[in-house]
């Protein structure tokens, strides 16, 4: 007859053998215990987040994948010369860096004040229902707010009704399938990764600084420009950054909103995995060239915001 | 002129509500329109688009497979992402700094090239294009988000009640489960509402890793192309009141959990 244990659940684990002993040969001193913790996230980051970046850039550099049976691969460079060679490679490359630089500004222009309001203007208590009815619209997903802003801006969209019934237009513009159609949606898009740097920088600074320098005379937009302006510079890199590459990644709002001359680089990536063809080292070097160049525009920003941002200290 | 900005930028603001709201209202409106036809105006209304939806045995399947997929792969973040924010806060040992910035990669890199990226390790795999490849590319992409969470509220936790645990006899795993994990539950409720979010309204590494069967954002995206329809309207409102809901709710009760445990 087995005797019922009256202990607590915790109590009779911890005095259960099975337990008791691997417990002991799992946390025996403090080395062992952190050998135990870091070897799941080690293992974790390095095959999962490091290793398709790397199998990406290695496929890249091969002559052929996936490697057909009793074939051997070779390594090559054509995959990156071919991005040189012709007009429909580069040309939407740079339209795709042009366009999340200018998104990425808009973005910023539009959300500042915003961010500013929020943060300066209303009370702690109504500023977390304010962010939380920014907020809403963002849990909606990407396609859906897509769509949202192709019937605003259609032909016998909102936009082009309202225009009309006011008697601005006569015919409806077509905004559609044009790089304006595009922004909006991009800035409609990740308007709340920009808003969300600004809004945490600025509720950061302290109030007391702007009225000494109003004490000392200096007027609003003085002000602004000497104390706000500087003391935010950090929440609008990062802002800005989280941006650009957000923007650099779209697919299918480009293929939705944008038209034939507005083709960007990830319609281009994106057409080497479509057809059943060979051309998967081709889209993999297309990638990693996309990668390294948003990795080298948001370095060499960061870069310049921080001498920005050191020049004004002193 | 202080009164005169305030007045100036309350405007903006609310025009920045009225920016972000109004199209998904106007998207919500035409999806009760009479008409196959979009575009305004409305003249009469109907409920026949949403009587197709509950009809539509494939929508009804599409949303449960996006269903499926953001429940599995939140189960996979959320685990290894406490995990990992468990490891990185608070210590300090080498390479904490390159395996924070390795933790981070997932989130920054652009949607194409992570969509792309993935698709090319799961060939190399040997992972068909289908349900596990996207649940598995979501599990791999929001490991971040649950790991920035997480680490931000045990940066909060009173060291002491750990150390009164262990100075109790209670052996590292015990403390763990019974005063840090209560502590964390807010925030890995909070994290995985926003992982099952990001993995239901996920289009890109669901279309390149996605089989026969599409996703919800998918399947809209295939009829957004084969032309508009107030059908697509009814299909993109039902999620979006879906996502809606889950979020204001997640919102709230996260809020109020964090203001219990405070007090």
């Amino acid at each position: 007859m087995v005797e019922s244990d009256q202990r607590p659940f915790w109590g009779r684990l911890s005095g259960w053998g099975p337990y008791r002993s691997s417990m002991r040969l799992l946390s025996a001193g403090p080395r062992r215990q952190f050998l135990v913790l870091v070897t799941l996230p080690v293992l974790w980051v390095l095959t999962q987040h490091l290793g398709p970046m790397v199998q990406m850039a290695s496929v890249s550099l091969t002559d052929a994948y996936p490697v057909a049976p009793g074939t051997e691969t070779h390594w090559t460079f054509e995959h990156y010369l071919k991005f040189f060679t012709d007009r429909i490679f580069w040309m939407p490359f740079f339209r795709t860096l042009i366009f999340a630089s200018v998104f990425t500004f808009v973005t910023l222009i539009l959300t500042y004040p915003v961010a500013y309001y929020l943060a300066r203007h209303v009370s702690p208590k109504n500023r977390m229902l304010l962010l939380l009815l920014l907020l809403i619209p963002f849990w909606v997903g990407e396609i859906v707010r897509t769509y949202a802003i192709m019937i605003l801006l259609g032909n016998t969209g909102a936009l082009n009704l309202l225009l009309q019934s006011i008697g601005l237009i006569e015919r409806p513009i077509p905004f559609m399938y044009t790089s304006f159609s595009m922004g909006v949606g991009i800035v409609y898009l990740t308007a709340l990764y920009m808003l969300l740097p600004l809004y945490s920088a600025l509720e950061k600074l302290p109030r007391s600084l702007n009225e000494a320098g109003a004490d000392l005379g200096a007027g609003a937009w003085t002000r602004f420009r000497r104390i706000t302006l500087p003391l935010t510079l950090e929440g609008i890199t990062s802002g800005c950054i989280l941006v650009f590459l957000i923007s650099t990644g779209f697919y299918a709002t480009p293929v939705l909103l944008g038209g034939p001359s507005t083709t960007v680089f990830a319609q281009t990536i994106a057409g080497f995995f479509h057809v059943a063809g060979n051309e998967w080292p081709t889209g993999a070097a297309f990638a990693t060239i996309m990668f390294l160049a948003a990795l080298i525009v948001t370095g060499v920003f960061q870069k310049l915001m921080n001498g920005l941002r050191r020049g004004d200290v002193r | 002129m202080n009164r005169g900005n305030r007045v100036l930028l309350s405007c903006v603001y609310w025009a920045f509500v009225l920016y972000v709201f109004v199209p998904l209202l106007l998207m919500i409106l035409m999806g009760f329109k009479d008409s196959k036809f979009i575009g305004f105006p409305i003249r009469s209304w109907t409920l026949e688009w949403y009587q197709g939806v509950f009809a539509d045995t494939e929508v009804i399947s599409t949303f449960g497979y996006s269903m499926a997929i953001a429940a599995l792969s939140t189960l996979v973040s959320v685990l290894v992402g406490t995990w990992i924010a468990v490891l990185l806060e608070g210590r300090r040992f080498r390479g904490r700094t390159i395996l924070f910035g390795l933790t981070i990669l997932p989130a920054l890199i652009p949607g194409i090239i992570s969509a792309i990226a993935f698709r090319i390790y799961a060939r190399g795999l040997g992972i068909e294009p289908g349900m596990g490849a996207i649940v598995w590319a979501h599990a791999v992409h929001n490991v971040p988000f649950v790991v920035l969470v997480v680490m931000a509220r045990l940066s909060t936790l009173p060291k002491s009640q750990v150390e009164a645990a262990r100075d109790l006899g209670a052996d590292p795993l015990i403390s763990f489960l019974r005063i840090t994990l209560p502590y964390l539950i807010p925030s890995i409720l909070g994290a995985t509402v926003f992982c099952l979010l990001l993995s239901f309204d996920d289009f890109i590494r669901s279309y390149f890793l996605g089989g026969y069967e599409p996703t919800l954002p998918v399947l809209i995206f295939a009829k957004l192309r084969s032309g508009m329809s107030p059908e697509i309207n009814a299909i993109a409102t039902v999620a979006l009141v879906l996502t809606a809901v889950i979020g204001i709710w997640a919102e709230r009760f996260t809020r109020r959990q964090a203001r219990e445990s405070d007090a």
